[in-house]
């Protein structure tokens, strides 16, 4: 297992503050998820109508983790600061391109990819850490370039983050994916992975 | 995989993330791939086997294997006698902790993913067979359990 130093914001005060971003899930992982991000999920679905349910919030990522674990197409981020867990993520390799001009060649698709409850503005205002979605995003591009995808990835939104994918990571949107719930596809081509490489976008 | 990009390079893409929301996947995709009625049935009488069998080895009761879990006693009575009731994942996480098993191996066992392997899936069917429920943990029981618990400890390659 490989650990990445990275860099997150505090939400109330701006600081910088150091993360880790590993390449797998662990069962430490897990113990974070199930004792922390879990019960807050579930309190906000009990407080709330069920039309303001998280699309995410009966994911369970033992299940999740252990049915990729093990799988040479499968990788596994996690995202830790000051002890907790922030993010999650499980992508796959073994996918391919669906954008005119990049029909069939190699990509990473992002299979699940979530925030911890406090990161998240419907629960805590403001957030506890800014930036675990770009470091995830990332991460995936880096995946995708070392298995040869030259930084292509692929990820079906939820309803609620499309502006991030399209907005904030620069991503091409190609509709709703009839064989995935309607949900819409966004795909990032190895020239859009490079601009997001350099970071260049306006905040 | 290792991410090696500058601090600045982090704290720049914070600020262009803000407090934006983010999550993809599909919302009800379940790993769990259908089994057959066969495997399944036999897997959760595998599983409540295994838990009454580990118990009694252990000279416990139901309520004292919930304390150590921290689970219901009723969800250990449920697990034990009910093969048709599906164990909740954090309590048979809970359980591996206690026997000192593999929670990847009891998630299978459990009927709650499907084993990778057909070698597993025969494991746990003969399991099911030989631990045929009787009266006192017997000298065949006790090497069943064994045989079982190694077989577990063996599933992160075999699965």
């Amino acid at each position: 297992m490989n650990e990445s130093i990275v860099w997150l914001r505090e939400g109330a005060t701006g600081n910088p503050v150091q993360a880790s971003l590993f390449d797998e899930i662990t069962d430490d992982h897990l113990l974070l998820w199930s004792t922390t991000w879990s019960p807050e999920m579930r309190r906000y679905v009990a407080a709330n109508a069920p039309t303001d349910r998280p699309e995410d919030s009966h994911w369970n990522w033992r299940i999740k983790s252990f049915s990729s674990s093990g799988l040479l197409s499968c990788h596994s981020f996690s995202l830790v600061c000051n002890g907790e867990l922030q993010a999650l993520m499980i992508a796959r390799d073994l996918a391919s391109a669906k954008l005119p001009g990049q029909f069939g060649q190699p990509l990473v698709h992002l299979e699940f990819v979530a925030t911890a409850p406090w990161n998240r503005p419907e629960f805590h205002q403001p957030v506890r850490y800014k930036g675990c979605g770009r470091i995830l995003i990332l991460a995936a591009i880096e995946v995708s370039r070392a298995c040869g995808g030259k930084g292509r990835i692929g990820l079906h939104s939820l309803p609620a983050a499309e502006d991030f994918y399209e907005q904030k990571c620069g991503m091409t949107l190609l509709g709703a994916d009839a064989a995935h719930q309607n949900l819409s596809y966004f795909e990032m081509t190895e020239t859009q992975a490079d601009q997001f490489r350099r970071n260049q976008m306006k905040p | 995989m290792k991410l090696e990009y500058p601090k600045e390079w982090f704290l720049r893409s914070a600020d262009i993330e803000g407090e934006a929301e983010i999550g993809a996947g599909i919302p009800s995709w379940n790993p769990k791939t259908p089994t057959t009625s066969e495997t399944h049935s036999a897997s959760r009488i595998a599983f409540g086997r295994f838990v009454e069998l580990w118990r009694r080895n252990k000279g416990w009761n139901p309520e004292r294997l919930a304390d150590e879990a921290g689970l219901d006693p009723e969800e250990i009575l449920e697990i034990e006698n009910d093969p048709q009731a599906e164990p909740e994942p954090d309590a048979v996480f809970k359980l591996a902790k206690v026997f000192g098993v593999a929670p990847k191996g009891l998630y299978v066992i459990a009927g709650l993913v499907e084993p990778r392997s057909s070698i597993l899936r025969d494991k746990v069917v003969r399991f099911a067979a030989r631990s045929e429920n009787v009266s006192s943990l017997d000298e065949a029981e006790r090497e069943a359990l064994e045989a079982f618990v190694s077989a577990l400890s063996k599933i992160s390659t075999e699965s």
